[in-house]
């Protein structure tokens, strides 16, 4: 176990200690970061090393432990839960991240490998992730750039966005918006319950699109090459389109199919009492 | 809308159509976009089911849930066609199944948020807890006996929604003093508005019972409350 406990840092005794540590890692290993409150702030370099950098009052301290597959950082406290402490990491881009906290914010910028963040009063910023990119926060907005992968991006209270990303997409909250914006997913679930939706990307033949807002509007961009078989469901909203459609079907509950193009591609569009509108690429994560 | 294939889809889907009723049904589909619509919704519905985790619960909880839903014994596993409505309650039970019951018997929610396995997290995708042994492969009846019973009585499917909603909602009020108060205000306030859009979709259903849209969207927001219960349960396990 060449990286088994290999370093150990810890500050906790002193009255303001200035931490910076840094470790070597090997690729395969992951960092797994636990902060009760205070940011973390992760950016990447070239070097094979995680450099941790933070400023610890007299009730807590900051704790970096090596292990075979993980590089793990913790905040502490004395006595019950640690301070807040800023932590300011640096880590090899391939590096996989495993980000949670409480009352934290969670900035990531140029990550290359899967990213895993929790927090609950807090927003998530990333930029980056490759392979399973999972950000999640209660209260705070969640924001996601220039990803590829499977993307799960969770809010309950606030907004979603996601740009310039690839892969399968989950975006869900409660009472926020949901803006996915130059976004090329072949699978597309989005839901929010009090917010508007809208989606501004490529609609790929054979790829499944679903949008669903209960009090909100939901927004996609079309162009003269989509190729798409639609159904759109609202119970007390209005439909509006910028391209021209045949509406071959119409049900109870304001229900109704078309087709764009061939049909490669599958998209459920539905708004229990908001305007479900396809509009022009570039108006999609506009409000009205 | 083509009532004479609408009715068969759910067949088709299983693979259960003659071969030359499946051929017919095939043609029609190349020009039908309302019963491919319904297809794809069928097809959603069908690969929520199976996208669950097969995971079994480390004991026989079968009687226990059994006893609350009120389903039958166990019986020799068979395939099953369902309507449309019953797809849309058998979704319903699905949910508070996995909603409610998997978070209060996997042992994982118990642990501190940063020490659990991605799968089991707070906003992780919800896992369906099934008889010992029983594989999950699409809508059998031998995934669970009560998604049946409660496809066949739709007031079964409320009632252990019901349940599950209110399992939660006690793990949330006999740990709320150990939340922050801020985030027990955001979360109440977030149920609220899913309460909200609960009644009123309640109240279109009750309008329009045979409507797939609006089953289907009260089953979704359903579930979105569940997961919001399940979320802050999870929270107060993680400060406990």
């Amino acid at each position: 176990m060449l990286f088994s406990l290999a370093h150990v840092a810890f500050a906790a005794l002193a009255l303001v200690q200035q931490i910076d540590t840094t470790v070597p890692v090997q690729q395969g290993q992951r960092l797994v970061v636990d902060s009760h409150g205070g940011d973390i702030d992760v950016t990447t370099w070239a070097r094979n090393a995680v450099r941790v950098e933070a400023e610890s009052g007299p009730r807590g301290g900051v704790e970096v432990v090596t292990a075979a597959g993980t590089v793990r950082v913790r905040t502490e406290g004395r006595r019950g839960p640690a301070p807040a402490v800023d932590l300011r990491i640096t880590a090899p881009a391939w590096m996989g991240l495993d980000l949670s906290g409480v009352y934290t914010d969670v900035t990531v910028k140029g990550a290359r490998g899967p990213v895993n963040v929790e927090t609950v009063q807090g927003s998530v910023d990333v930029t980056g992730g490759e392979g399973l990119v999972s950000l999640s926060s209660v209260e705070g907005s969640v924001s996601l750039k220039g990803a590829r992968g499977r993307i799960e991006v969770h809010s309950v209270n606030d907004d979603v966005n996601v740009s310039d990303a690839t892969g399968d997409i989950v975006a869900e909250t409660v009472n926020g918006e949901i803006v996915l914006e130059r976004v090329d997913a072949t699978s597309l679930e989005a839901t929010t319950v009090n917010g508007d939706l809208g989606y501004d990307g490529p609609i790929r033949s054979g790829g499944r699109y679903e949008l669903s807002s209960h009090n909100g509007d939901v927004t996609v961009a079309v162009t003269e090459q989509t190729s798409a078989s639609f159904t759109v469901s609202t119970f007390n909203g209005d439909f509006e389109s910028v391209v021209p459609v045949t509406l071959r079907d119409a049900r109870k509950g304001k229900r109704f199919s078309f087709t764009l193009g061939g049909g490669g591609a599958q998209v459920s569009l539905e708004s229990f009492q908001g305007t479900v509108r396809l509009v022009r690429p570039g108006q999609a994560g506009k409000s009205e | 809308m083509s009532d004479q294939w609408t009715d068969r889809l759910s067949e088709y889907l299983d693979g259960e159509l003659p071969d030359d009723e499946r051929a017919e049904l095939e043609m029609h589909l190349r020009h039908c976009v309302a019963c491919g619509a319904v297809l794809a919704d069928l097809k959603r519905i069908v690969a929520r089911a199976q996208g669950l985790e097969d995971r079994g619960p480390e004991r026989d909880l079968w009687p226990a849930i059994a006893a609350r839903i009120g389903a039958a014994p166990r019986r020799e596993v068979r395939r099953w066609s369902f309507s449309l409505p019953q797809l849309a309650a058998a979704g319903i039970a699905l949910m508070a199944l996995s909603g409610g019951a998997a978070w209060l018997l996997h042992p994982a929610a118990m642990l501190p948020l940063a020490s659990r396995p991605l799968a089991s997290r707070p906003l992780a995708p919800v896992s369906a807890p099934r008889p010992a042994g029983q594989p999950l492969d699409g809508l059998r009846q031998g995934d669970s006996q009560a998604v049946l019973a409660v496809a066949r009585q739709p007031r079964g499917a409320v009632v252990g929604y019901d349940a599950a909603v209110a399992d939660l909602e006690r793990v949330l009020e006999a740990g709320r003093g150990r939340l922050d108060t801020t985030t027990v205000r955001v979360i109440e306030r977030n149920l609220a508005t899913i309460d909200r859009a609960l009644a009123q979709a309640q109240r279109a259903v009750a309008a329009d019972s045979a409507n797939l849209y609006l089953n289907s969207h009260l089953a979704e927001t359903m579930r979105q409350k569940l997961e919001l219960l399940r979320q802050a349960a999870a929270l107060v396990s993680s400060v406990s």
